[in-house]
């Protein structure tokens, strides 16, 4: 029989997690989604749950020192709206889902997810958001970018859970994210791009891209990056063709029942393209 | 004076509907009924070797084609489909047996349980099995191509789409005595009462259909709900309590009919001055497993293979050819979205051949009142295309702006198509095999009742009706009384079908309330029952495809702007326009809901909604995958009508509810076509089609 | 089983069963109140919309383990109130209701907007409606009778 638990602190949830074998439910519209059964019948989940609707500790939004926390049981809504939260993140999350489901989702629960088309990924790996991770024993600090390894694959522990985001504050020169659905609203991405660029003195000093839904993660790559920092954007611009090499073997998509590998690599490349054509 | 009918009336059930009071078929609660889940076939063609059913605890049961008391096969035209499959397998998720029981849950783990054998059949998709062959032609058309100055062939092709009404399928149903009621999100009730009289072999007293509140049908409630009823029907007899069989929306989407793939292939012999001699065309539609309702859909293109045009020669030819996928049927239209779309196109690409045009070239073949149809019969009434034409250029500066998107070449695109709907019964139908019947009845309180089986899934027919009969006995409309269908109740005035509902339905209860004014006596219970009768200059053959195919016609125009984006090739309307003749408009807000709401559908069929079967299965499965339009894919649209009224409709209405889906796709397709400087012969034309067309080019 | 208290149409109640079931079910069978639809069962098409703290949410989505504490309001209780009328009218003159399933869903988002934004521009009001699914209208009918609703109800909101 599978277990139901609604722990009233965060410290009970996670002893909870260290007896082993529960999944984590924040908001759940994923897990409600891929669990379903026959309607009106109790959604069969086969791993016990935890609902962390009450943990206190999880809720809200704060800024300090440089860095936007997000509390994992945030909704999407209120992140969105946020005056603090960076308005690229604000911006991806507005073109997830709809309004009745952004009041229940979280950001945690989209990366715990861990899908390739995730639409926050792009925008918080950009921002080299890290993950602050909990057990039992203490906690750990990691970037998203490690902590998701492939498509619903993550390198968190069964006993952790993820209880915050962390984002540094940082306002780019240029930035910007698209997401390519199969219609306007209410979509899952074929495509997702971001992009940032800080210029000092003329020169580049910052250089940020990346790729949703075209890979088994968010393809991002500080080398490449690295490769045009004290460039100008008019070299960039020039270099444009070595750029686009760099990223092509980087970029494998697949062909599924929402679009195909030829048009999401192509898009991928012209939002890239599209980019640098806009700096 | 009396008030000019088509100004718009509070609809009668808006009120119930947005309060959420309205009742749809899962929302009726019935004591004690048992749920009923339907067992499918896991493989896509093969032979059942043996089925084992596990034990079923008390109170549970399974019903299979053994329990089917009368004919297996479920009535729409020639009975081919079985209510359960008996030993062949045809497509994924053909029904074989019920299980029905008190609780979901163990009627979903004794599903779990079934254990198929079965023998693999290899499967078909291709047009190997061909079940219906037409042909028909009008004037001589060997002649005209061997004598044609330049002859263009090309081939369209079109895809599924799937009806997506918002309230899945579901049917309920008890009985009392040996008496079994059923009801159904449904078109037709008289469809499904006749299903189930030749199911259950009883008599016309002992079924009896009553219909909800429809959350949206569009064709997809029309032949397939006589499937689920039957099977509920005979379930109920076997069982004897009150059963629910609703669907969720997966199971809807893979196992309901959808409209038909077609490949049409067109050739036109053109003379010397661009005129257009002849016009060849073969329709090839893929019907899926069973016939259902394909012929009649393939019959209803290949009438209107011709277009809104007059072309003197003309051979025609059409096929359906079955293949182990989901079976296709009614969907808005019928048939006629898959060759308009062709011939627009194919007209706009030899105008664009000849360096001409397009527009010029079609008007110049526009059908004139008094000329042939594609059938050889007549165009009786005027047909005010020109005016149409017009004022929809007026309005969408449609000249202007083709020129100045052509200059700029900024991935930018008007395109235009024009169209006609054949409203009702194709031919003879409505003499020979509909024979519509209407009542009214008015009580001493002189409260009038409509009793008719025309069903409102939201085209607005119950307050359309009550408005025709109102302002016919020029009495209040809170006088007037449509209570829902219910095949005790009222005779059968036919399926909500075809574009019949407003001129031939609609025209009859008119008469009834004329009948009925005319020896109006106040506090005296009346009744007047309406027969249809043919207009006697309707002389259909069905076997040559010879004479006139329709009593009138709707038109219409449709000009949409489109842009393209060039980094993504996502499409985005701009704005949209149409302008049509439908008669008399019995309510123009109705009207505008009709217009607006097909047309999106429209639209999104020629670029939107991909619905792709691979290896006989469904793909896009689920709304997160089948992608119809949200409020932020449309665009604002002005939509115009032209009076032009018809002798045999109420008021002079005619058929709109279809009409106004038609002409999307081919203006859609024809505007990216002209924004992306790539013909586009396929649909829908999606950003990945987009991009294989600016890559590769078309030829 | 497990016991969960909410508030539901004003009302405070207590749900004795199972908590992993969706709200939906739980509002259209304990309670009897079946103005919410099932349209697709995996928050596409907003037919189960009610509003939890003046938000709107699917239901289908919405866990029963969710709702505690929680404040659900329904289409039947939003029906009594004075913008519900006003929305009533705006929809019905402007023609926003053909088969009437999204409907119910639309006046849920409606009031979830108006609530946040009574002056919604025409774009607003179509990120509003977003998730919310309508196969009849083509859409604009709807967002002209919203428009038309923060009009005639301007105070309201």
């Amino acid at each position: 029989m599978v277990k139901h638990i609604i722990p009233d602190t965060l410290s009970e949830a996670l002893k909870y997690l260290y007896q082993g074998d529960f999944q984590v439910f924040a908001g759940g519209t994923d897990l409600m989604v891929q669990n379903r059964s026959w309607s009106e019948t109790s959604i069969e989940f086969t791993k016990n749950m935890l609902y962390c609707f009450n943990l206190q500790e999880l809720k809200g939004i704060t800024a300090i020192d440089g860095r936007i926390e997000i509390g994992a049981m945030t909704p999407l809504e209120t992140i969105m709206n946020h005056p603090d939260v960076p308005s690229l993140l604000s911006e991806a999350i507005g073109e997830m889902a709809s309004p009745a489901i952004r009041h229940i989702a979280t950001l945690a629960g989209n990366i715990g997810n861990a899908s390739p088309a995730g639409d926050s990924l792009p925008v918080l790996i950009l921002y080299d958001a890290w993950v602050e991770l909990r057990n039992m024993a203490g906690f750990r600090m990691i970037l998203l970018k490690d902590l998701i390894i492939g498509p619903r694959k993550t390198v968190m522990h069964p006993e952790e859970m993820i209880v915050k985001i962390v984002i540094p504050k940082h306002r780019f020169d240029f930035e910007r994210f698209v997401k390519v659905g199969g219609r306007k609203a209410d979509a899952i991405s074929k495509v997702s791009f971001a992009g940032a660029v800080d210029i000092e003195d003329g020169k580049i000093a910052d250089l940020r891209l990346t790729f949703g839904a075209v890979g088994k993660t968010v393809v991002r790559n500080e080398t490449v990056e690295g490769a045009w920092i004290g460039m100008t954007i008019s070299e960039l611009k020039n270099g444009i063709w070595r750029l686009i090499d760099m990223y092509d073997p980087l970029i494998l998509p697949i062909d599924d029942q929402r679009s195909n590998k030829h048009y999401r690599k192509t898009v991928a490349i012209n939002l890239l393209r599209d980019f640098v054509d806009q700096l | 004076m009396q008030k000019d009918i088509s100004i718009s009336v509070n609809k009668i059930d808006n009120y119930e509907k947005i309060s959420g009071c309205a009742k749809y078929v899962n929302d009726v609660q019935i004591e004690g009924a048992l749920y009923a889940k339907t067992f499918r076939s896991p493989i896509i063609s093969g032979e059942i070797v043996s089925i084992t059913v596990p034990k079923l605890p008390d109170g549970y049961f399974a019903v299979d084609y053994r329990d089917v008391p009368g004919k297996n096969g479920v009535k729409i035209i020639k009975d081919d489909m079985p209510i359960f499959a008996e030993k062949i397998l045809r497509y994924f998720g053909e029904p074989i047996l019920l299980i029905v029981g008190p609780q979901k849950s163990v009627v979903q783990s004794l599903i779990n349980k079934i254990i198929l054998e079965t023998k693999l059949i290899e499967p078909i998709y291709d047009e190997s099995n061909i079940a219906i062959n037409y042909h028909y032609e009008k004037g001589n058309p060997q002649n005209a191509f061997s004598s044609a100055n330049r002859i263009f062939e090309y081939t369209y092709q079109t895809g599924y789409q799937e009806q997506a009404y918002i309230e899945p399928q579901g049917m309920i149903g008890y009985s009392e005595g040996d008496k079994i009621t059923l009801i159904g999100s449904i078109q037709c009730p008289y469809y499904v009462k006749n299903a189930v009289l030749l199911a259950l072999g009883c008599s016309s007293e002992q079924v009896r259909i009553i219909q909800p509140a429809v959350g949206g049908a569009f064709g997809g409630k029309e032949e397939f709900p006589s499937l689920m009823g039957c099977q509920l029907a005979v379930a109920i007899n076997k069982i004897h309590k009150p059963i629910r069989l609703i669907y969720e929306r997966e199971e809807d989407i893979e196992v309901t009919t959808k409209r038909h793939p077609a490949i049409i292939r067109m050739k036109a012999a053109v003379d010397s001055d661009n005129s257009l001699v002849a016009i060849s065309s073969d329709i090839r539609l893929d019907g899926g497993a069973y016939l259902g309702l394909s012929n009649v859909v393939l019959s209803r293109a290949m009438i209107a293979t011709t277009g809104a045009y007059t072309i003197p020669n003309v051979d025609c030819s059409g096929i359906v050819y079955l293949t182990n996928t989901v079976p296709n049927g009614a969907f808005r239209g019928f048939g006629a979205p898959q060759i308009f779309y062709a011939v627009e196109m194919f007209l706009n690409h030899i105008a664009k051949d000849l360096g001409i045009d397009p527009l010029d070239f079609k008007m110049k073949h526009l059908a004139k009142q008094g000329d042939l149809t594609s059938t050889s019969g007549t165009f009786r009434d005027p047909i005010l295309m020109n005016d149409l034409i017009k004022r929809a250029l007026e309005i969408s500066d449609y000249r202007r702006k083709s020129q100045k998107y052509k200059l700029e070449n900024q991935l930018r695109g008007m395109g235009i198509s024009l169209f006609f709907h054949g409203c009702g019964f194709t031919g003879s139908g409505e003499a020979t095999i509909i024979k519509a019947q209407v009542k009214l009845h008015k009580d001493e309180q002189d409260n009038v009742d409509i009793l008719i089986a025309a069903v409102d899934m939201g085209q607005g027919v119950r307050t359309t009706m009550s408005k025709i009969v109102a302002h016919t006995l020029g009495i209040p409309m809170d006088k007037v009384r449509f209570p829902y269908p219910d095949t005790d109740f009222v005779p059968d005035s036919g399926p909500t079908v075809a574009s019949r509902t407003t001129m031939i339905v609609g025209g009859l209860v008119a008469k009834a309330a004329q009948k009925m004014h005319d020896r109006w006596q106040n506090g005296v219970a009346d009744t007047v029952i309406e027969q249809y009768v043919q207009p006697d200059y309707i002389v259909w053959d069905e076997a040559t495809f010879h004479g006139d195919a329709y009593p009138a016609y709707s038109w219409g125009v449709n000009i949409v702007d489109v842009s393209v984006d060039k980094v993504t090739n996502q499409v985005t309307l701009e704005e949209a326009w149409s302008v049509y003749d439908l008669g008399k408009a019995i309510d123009d807000l109705v009207i505008k809901g009709q217009a607006e709401g097909g047309i999106t559908q429209g639209f999104a069929y020629g670029y939107l909604e991909n619905m792709e079967v691979k290896n006989g299965k469904v793909r896009q499965k689920n709304m997160t995958d089948y992608i119809i339009p949200t409020a932020l894919d449309t665009t604002k649209i002005t939509t115009e009508l032209i009076d032009n009224p018809h002798a045999g409709g109420p008021y002079g209405a005619k058929g709109a509810g279809e009409l106004t889906l038609i002409g999307g796709a081919p203006a859609v397709a024809m505007a990216i076509e002209n924004a992306i400087f790539r013909r586009v012969h396929n649909i829908p034309v999606t950003p990945e089609s987009i991009m294989e067309l600016i890559e590769y080019g078309n030829r | 089983m497990a016991i969960v208290k909410f508030t539901l149409n004003h009302q405070p109640v207590t749900v004795q069963s199972d908590l992993n079931r969706r709200l939906l079910d739980v509002i259209r069978n304990d309670f009897n109140l079946k103005g919410l639809k099932e349209g697709c069962g995996e928050g596409e098409c907003g037919a189960c919309a009610v509003l939890i703290n003046h938000e709107i949410v699917n239901s289908c989505l919405f866990v029963l383990a969710n709702v505690e504490g929680k404040e659900v309001i329904t289409i039947e209780e939003f029906a009594k109130t004075k913008r519900f009328t006003v929305i009533k009218e705006a929809f019905a003159k402007m023609g926003a209701v053909q088969c009437g399933f999204c409907t119910p869903g639309m006046v849920i988002a409606t009031e979830s907007l108006l609530h946040k934004n009574p002056h919604p521009t025409e774009m607003e009001i179509k990120v509003a409606l977003s998730g919310n699914l309508c196969r009849c209208t083509g859409y604009n009918m709807i967002v002209e009778a919203i428009q038309e609703a923060a009009k005639a109800g301007e105070g309201l909101w």
